[in-house]
């Protein structure tokens, strides 16, 4: 069943009430109307809160509270931020839980819940905003395929004049993982190793497919 | 509204295509409120499995009728039964019988579309690339999002999604096989870009918008290395003109999570299932990069 189907069995429920009323007596039926009645009444009160969370932007509000991006980027100084930002308030909490409490009652007291789902919106993009790696990015890749072109000799000569910074740099832009105790010939074993890698597998990946 | 329409294709199979549709189709519509239509094209109907119970798919969808099979089987058939309202469902139920995120709405597949192909090729082009975009072009300016889950290969089914569609989105696992695949899916898409164009709208070519990668693992240097080699070839293809410029590698990575597996079974998509998993995390972060690249904020 959906709201739908519920909605329409709500209707034929009510007619057909409204038309056998007079008629309707009993203890067993009284007991289970007076229980739909309390059912009924909790439904219509969860249904009006609803509603009204959802036009006013305070079920955003509670769903982005409640969101992964929540569980991973919502810290306490970050709650105060906003707070500042859209009520001018401080927020006394230190806790995660309870700053999360005060933040919702004084925003749903300022009744400023849009701006406060805007704010977390704006939030999370920031923190999941990824460093594009450096200006020289794309250098440093092209660098990488062109070493992996190199015969041997002419690699020994390139890699020779690089000092050990500027290897780290080519390998970390690269994916090539290393620890600060990996020394400069094993950086070297492996830049030539899979920039010859790369070389091959760009490059050959490379199958005319207009054939 | 201005709907925005994206294809996500690999003809690789198991790179999380599906996973990705449902999961960034049921973010969008949880943590960004935005409208968006599921549109299931493929033969496997995983889509559609994924958010119905099989026994309620199996009844909504019987003979086909309420699917995108009826579509094709309309436009084969030269008839008009398709009925965008009676095969839509809007919403997905929950264990309680009741519906959440309703606005989430799902075009389901069914099983039927396997016999499109074998006949397709009775229409002429461009009447099987247009196939999609005559029956649901209206329908689709109702939507904030329309994601078309395309099957694993580039057959008519998949070009028909590509005509339609503003944008391509790839799903990519970091391997060798799969970096293969994309270079020859670019040369593809850049042909069909040629062959599209007298068809539609200048301001509409099939292009590749965004990579997205999954099945990711932090540990070791393999799955680095694999998105470097990765970055590497999308930049010989930009140089060699057959990747746009625009096309980005969308992060944060979607790493393996067992909760996203798990919530195939219980036909929920993982931001309802387990909404603190990595897996749900990883969605939401990639759905804000999404909502950012598409509606260009930054």
């Amino acid at each position: 069943m959906n709201y739908s189907d519920l909605a329409t069995k709500l209707s034929q429920l009510g007619e057909r009430l409204a038309k056998q009323s007079d008629r309707l007596e009993g203890e067993e039926l009284g007991r289970l109307a007076a229980k739909l009645a309390t059912h009924l009444a909790r439904f219509e009160e969860q249904l009006e809160s609803f509603l009204a969370s959802r036009k006013s932007g305070e079920l955003l509000l509670e769903s982005l509270l409640r969101s992964p991006s929540s569980k991973r980027h919502l810290t306490v100084p970050l709650l105060k931020r906003g707070l500042r930002e859209i009520c001018a308030k401080r927020l006394k909490s230190e806790e995660l839980g309870a700053a999360k409490r005060e933040f919702v009652e004084l925003v749903h007291t300022a009744g400023k819940q849009d701006q406060a789902a805007e704010f977390l919106q704006n939030a999370f993009a920031e923190a999941v905003h990824v460093e594009s790696g450096g200006k020289d990015k794309g250098l440093l890749q092209r660098e990488f395929v062109r070493l992996g072109q190199l015969l041997d000799d002419e690699f020994a000569v390139e890699i020779g004049s690089r000092t050990l910074p500027e290897l780290r740099r080519v390998a970390t832009v690269n994916g090539i993982r290393f620890t600060a105790k990996t020394n400069r010939q094993r950086l070297i074993m492996l830049i030539r190793r899979y920039a010859q890698r790369a070389a091959f597998n760009v490059a050959a990946a490379r199958v005319p497919s207009r054939i | 509204m201005s709907s925005k329409v994206l294809a996500f294709i690999n003809f690789k199979g198991g790179v999380g295509k599906t996973a990705t549709v449902v999961n960034i189709g049921a973010t969008l519509a949880k943590l960004h409120e935005k409208k968006v239509l599921l549109v299931d094209l493929d033969p496997q109907s995983n889509s559609s499995l994924w958010l119905m119970r099989p026994d309620r798919w199996r009844e909504h969808v019987a003979r086909g009728r309420r699917s995108t099979f009826q579509i094709f089987d309309d436009a084969l058939q030269g008839k008009s039964r398709f009925n965008f309202d009676e095969a839509v469902v809007k919403g997905v139920v929950t264990w309680t019988g009741f519906t959440d995120l309703t606005r989430l709405h799902l075009l389901p597949a069914a099983v039927e579309l396997l016999r499109v192909e074998e006949r397709i090729h009775e229409l002429r082009a461009p009447a099987i690339f247009q196939i999609l975009e005559s029956a649901l072009g209206v329908q689709f300016k109702q939507y904030d999002y329309v994601l078309l889950d395309c099957p694993p290969n580039l057959y008519s089914t998949t070009k028909a999604a590509i005509f339609s569609a503003d944008s391509c989105i790839v799903p990519y696992v970091p391997d060798y096989l799969s970096l293969s695949g994309f270079q020859v899916l670019a040369e593809q898409i850049a042909e069909m870009r040629e062959k599209f164009a007298p068809y539609l709208p200048a301001r509409r070519k099939p292009n590749i918008g965004a990579l997205i990668v999954s099945h990711y693992r932090q540990t070791g240097n393999v799955f680095r290395l694999a998105v470097n080699e990765l970055e590497l070839s999308m930049a010989a293809l930009r140089e060699e003109g057959v990747l746009s410029d625009h096309a980005v590698l969308l992060q944060p990575y979607i790493r393996h999570c067992v909760r996203v597996a798990e919530s195939t079974s219980e036909h929920l998509p993982v931001i309802l299932y387990a909404p603190g998993s990595i897996g749900a995390q990883d969605y939401a972060d990639l759905t804000q990069r999404f909502v950012e690249l598409f509606e260009s904020k930054k």
